[in-house]
């Protein structure tokens, strides 16, 4: 009888699915300005959604930039109604916001209606070739003090290897400050600095010419990088591992979406769908190839998850975190 | 108005850097040097400007850069410019009441009408090209978010 | 090399890419002529439109709608004194002070053949400078950039007035844009800095909004003080006749167009520099070229050599900054980030091997910036006449226009309400300089290098210790610094001798 009425419930919902979405506008409000990693996923997502929402509606990009996206995520949270037809990507580490009691922040990523993630991002080290550490290891032995350069605090071009220093006893010297992460890959190439850490997409294109040679990478990974170690795992003690994990836990939900919290349960059930569908469409996955992204579908509910654990760290180990890991890109 | 200006904004500048380097004080060095390394000349470079102002003789910069007309007398100058102001800061309080879309054309014939003294027909006319153009460019083809002015959401 | 060149050219030269770069063309043309739409989102926008194109249609579509925007944001800059693009600020100066002595036509004519001059002078520059390029780039290390800033700042003393109390002026207000440069979150200890507690100024203070508010505003409070178009009042018939003693103006100070050329090509190869920069340093230096204390006073009021300098270097920085794009992968802007992305869809890897191997394609990427300039210039030439009548339109009609331009042109920044209202602030600013007679151009070069120079100084710093100071590229940098700042001194003390 549950089975029946279940069944017939979901033949009602699609077509009502499709009264609703059909004619309106479904805005994904991207947190950073145009021409960043967030805001071309959410274009290509835009280009390919119409097509898996039942009532095919439109879909738009809107940029609302601001403190790391923050005021995004507020926007979404508490100003955006709540119809269904907003979704919100930004900053994945604002759950390090939230958790660090950032000021200004005025959402809790648990409550969030969660779409769910359009990749995870996978941090590697990536050291030059010409150097002679071919391994982790022979980095971690060396006498010689190595320079990585970093963006600044709350990128991951600075926290990977901020944690590396500080847990895994490795003899670097971090130089923070570069305008990009491009401009420390041509700081590496003028032999300034010896590496950097950074996401493994950006860093490929450099791998691929031989300028650098990943040697570690965090817990996300992503194909080409599965044999690497892994940061966590040469932890000395738990709490070190506790807060590398801690650093690396958003980086699953890479590219979050998220729509108002409460958002009516039905419309977030066709947005998972729609998502789910659009990032397996054969169309998004060749332009998405063609652009060097690289989507995968993370269910909602896996990140509300994520959102948890990363939220409900014992008290010692967040007054520690915060000593290192500070809120910023 | 000329001295005035200047006296006015050296002591801008004295705040200013005043409470830059009081509130940089108190910040861990890296995050601080820069800005005591420039705020501190600078007070002191504004509280000489400020005494040369005022205890001086008049003198008149020729600085390199574009100089307001000459052509109207100084108590006209004032008041359009003040009129001016006002405008520009009334479009802004527009916007943020009424929100773009409805703000702009709103303004246009405002403007034209009360301080352009235009006739009706090329008001109106003039306002709905200039809104056709806005509207169709930043908002349907670029989407563009205009949020809704305060003024609706205090009714809804 | 040579037939690399004439490879290159082949390239560009098929109906089809050539077709998709006039599309290109047209849509940049309308993207720098209107503050609000800038460059790197129309780019973004026009992103899906690529994917159905073939990679070489689409790169000549992405690089020929790129290559324009700074030829006729110039226009805009010239007509109404609102930059229509962050790097057409210092045309401002000169080309609307020219267009409100009625000589809007012959502002127009020299900034447009300052810009193709600009283009193919930056273009040659680059290809013959190619195989030092690398080196080049790589001999230029954070020091060298920090230094390079610096100079960049110590052209501030030559974009004062003239004597102490101008360049008392002058420092002050080059060291306010240097303050206002550290707001936001510092790089180094993630501070946030000056920021009240309100989240939009994180990000410190964003340049187009108060680029826009410091110079368009007090042109309208003008222009509504003299209730006259803004050509004044002249007769109607005059102003666009002058735009070809604009193209003679350009080859009548021939040798100071390629050196502004030269300039931004050089600014626009090093990498972090910013967009913004080339052009006041243009100007700075066609400044320098004034002889008499007379001939420097007329700057800012209308002398061509104001608009020929930022005009040819805001073009030929483009050529330039191609250089760490495709030679490094290090985009030197937001629409060279897009521009890369383009560039993984040709299948190309940017690194060395695009300066050798695959050197015809970079050149025909040279070409592709050369042609859509010439194509834009001639088609402007064309509506000159038109596009200079704007100023004999009652200026009291205008404002309206102008004023709704400056706000969505400030708004779409970062889309927050914050940025109008750091319009008005600095519009307020900016007015109260003008009549003070504080220079302006000293507090925008202060803005856009103050962030560099602080980032670089620490990555120095934190590099090689003190040693910095003692590299070769540094001690000369050094040297012209001391320069800038001191030969103007100089000069004028050797005129008063002379007296």
């Amino acid at each position: 009888m549950r089975l029946l009425l279940g069944l017939i419930a979901a033949l009602a919902a699609a077509p009502a699915a499709a009264q609703y979405y059909a004619g309106k506008t479904v805005t994904i409000v991207v947190g950073y300005k145009t021409g960043g990693g967030y805001d071309a996923t959410a274009r290509v997502l835009a280009r390919h959604l119409p097509k898996h929402i039942p009532g095919k509606p439109t879909v738009i990009v809107q940029n609302m930039p601001g403190a790391n996206s923050i005021i995004a995520a507020n926007h979404v949270y508490a100003v955006a109604k709540p119809d269904g037809l907003t979704i919100g990507t930004f900053n994945r580490n604002l759950p390090i916001a939230q958790l660090t009691k950032v000021e200004g922040v005025k959402f809790d990523m648990t409550k969030f209606a969660w779409v769910g993630s359009a990749a995870s991002e996978c941090t590697v080290l990536a050291i030059r070739t010409d150097l002679p550490y071919k391994s982790f290891e022979d980095l971690r032995k060396s006498k010689q003090q190595i320079v990585i350069g970093a963006t600044g605090p709350g990128a991951n071009t600075y926290d990977f290897p901020l944690l590396l220093k500080e847990f895994l006893g490795v003899n670097l010297k971090l130089v923070s400050g570069y305008q990009s992460s491009a401009d420390i890959m041509l700081a590496v190439e003028r032999k300034e600095v010896d590496g950097r850490a950074g996401s493994f997409t950006s860093i490929r294109p450099f791998i691929d010419r031989n300028l650098v040679r990943p040697v570690l990478r965090a817990r996300a990974t992503e194909p080409g990088v599965e044999n690497l170690p892994i940061d966590e795992d040469l932890a000395p003690t738990p709490r070190a591992k506790a807060i590398m994990a801690l650093r690396s836990a958003p980086e699953i939900v890479g590219r979050p979406y998220v729509m108002h919290p409460n958002t009516p349960p039905e419309h977030l059930r066709t947005m998972r769908e729609a998502f789910a569908a659009a990032i397996k469409d054969p169309e998004l996955v060749a332009e998405s190839k063609k652009a060097r992204m690289d989507l995968e579908f993370v269910d909602g509910d896996v990140a509300v998850k994520v959102m948890n654990e990363v939220l409900s760290q014992p008290k010692d180990i967040v007054e520690e975190f915060s000593k290192y890991i500070k809120f910023g890109e | 108005m000329h001295s005035h200006a200047s006296l006015a904004l050296a002591l801008g500048v004295m705040a200013v850097s005043g409470y830059a380097v009081i509130a940089a004080w108190f910040w861990p060095w890296k995050a601080a040097l820069f800005p005591l390394a420039i705020g501190i000349p600078l007070f002191v470079l504004s509280a000489a400007e400020a005494a040369w102002v005022l205890f001086g003789k008049a003198e008149r910069s020729e600085v390199q850069d574009f100089q307001l007309t000459r052509d109207v007398a100084e108590r006209e100058v004032v008041r359009r410019s003040a009129t001016t102001a006002a405008w520009i800061v009334g479009f802004f309080a527009a916007i943020v009441l009424f929100g773009f879309p409805v703000a702009v054309p709103f303004f246009v014939f405002l403007y034209l009408k009360q301080q352009a003294d235009e006739g009706w027909i090329f008001s109106t006319v003039f306002t709905a090209a200039v809104w056709a153009f806005f509207y169709g460019l930043f908002d349907r083809l670029l989407h563009l978010p205009f949020p809704a002015g305060w003024a609706f959401t205090w009714i809804s | 090399m040579i037939e690399a060149l004439g490879e290159g050219l082949f390239l560009v030269l098929h109906w089809k890419p050539l077709a998709f770069m006039m599309l290109g063309v047209a849509l940049g043309f309308w993207v720098g002529l209107l503050p609000g739409l800038g460059g790197a989102t129309t780019l973004a926008l026009m992103l899906p439109f690529i994917y159905a194109m073939q990679p070489v249609e689409a790169f000549a579509f992405l690089l020929g709608m790129h290559a324009v925007v700074a030829t006729t944001g110039d226009i805009t800059s010239v007509l109404f004194g609102v930059p229509g693009e962050a790097a057409s600020a210092a045309t401002i100066l000169d080309g609307h002070a020219m267009a409100k002595k009625g000589e809007a036509g012959r502002a127009l004519g020299a900034a447009l053949a300052s810009s193709l001059v600009g283009a193919i002078v930056g273009a040659f520059a680059l290809a013959i400078a190619i195989p030092i390029v690398r080196p080049l780039v790589l001999t230029f290390g954070s020091p060298e950039l920090f230094m390079l800033a610096i100079v960049g700042i110590a052209f501030i003393a030559s974009l004062s007035a003239p004597g102490v109390r101008g360049m008392v002026r002058g420092f002050l207000s080059g060291g306010l844009g240097l303050l206002c440069a550290t707001v936001g979150q510092d790089p180094q200890a993630g501070i946030a800095r000056y920021t009240f507690d309100s989240l939009y100024l994180w990000g410190g203070l964003d340049l187009v909004p108060v680029l826009v508010g410091i110079f368009a505003i007090p042109e309208i409070i003008d222009l509504a003080i003299r209730r006259t178009s803004i050509a004044g009042k002249l007769p109607a018939g005059r102003v666009s006749k002058g735009a070809l003693e604009g193209v003679k103006d350009t080859f009548r100070h021939f040798w100071l167009t390629i050196r502004c050329s030269l300039i931004g090509t050089f600014i626009g190869i090093m990498p972090g520099m910013g967009g913004a920069v080339a052009q006041w340093m243009a100007y700075g230096h066609a400044t320098q070229s004034a002889r008499t204390a007379e001939e420097r006073k007329g700057f800012g009021a209308g002398d061509v050599r104001g608009v020929l300098g930022p005009g040819a270097a805001n073009n030929s920085k483009e050529g330039g900054s191609l250089i760490p794009t495709v030679a490094f992968g290090v985009p030197g802007s937001t629409a060279m980030a897009i521009l890369l992305g383009g560039f993984f869809l040709l299948g190309l890897v940017p690194g060395p091997d695009m300066l050798t191997k695959h050197l015809p394609i970079t050149f025909s990427m040279v070409w592709t910036i050369v042609i859509a300039n010439v194509v834009t210039v001639i088609a402007c030439f064309l509506f000159l006449d038109h596009l200079a009548r704007v100023t004999t339109i009652r200026g009291t009609v205008l404002i309206p226009v102008i004023l709704v331009l400056i706000f969505i042109g400030s708004y779409t920044s970062n889309n927050h309400y914050g940025d109008i209202l750091l319009t008005l602030v600095f519009g307020a600013v900016g007015y109260l300089m003008v009549v003070a007679g504080w220079p302006r151009a000293p507090f925008v070069l202060g803005l856009v290098l103050g962030k560099i120079a602080e980032n670089y100084l620490y990555i120095s710093v934190a590099r090689y210790d003190a040693a910095w100071l003692t590299r070769p590229v540094v001690l000369v940098l050094i040297a012209i610094t001391l320069a800038v700042i001191f030969w103007p001194l100089v000069q004028r003390r050797r005129k008063a001798a002379h007296a």
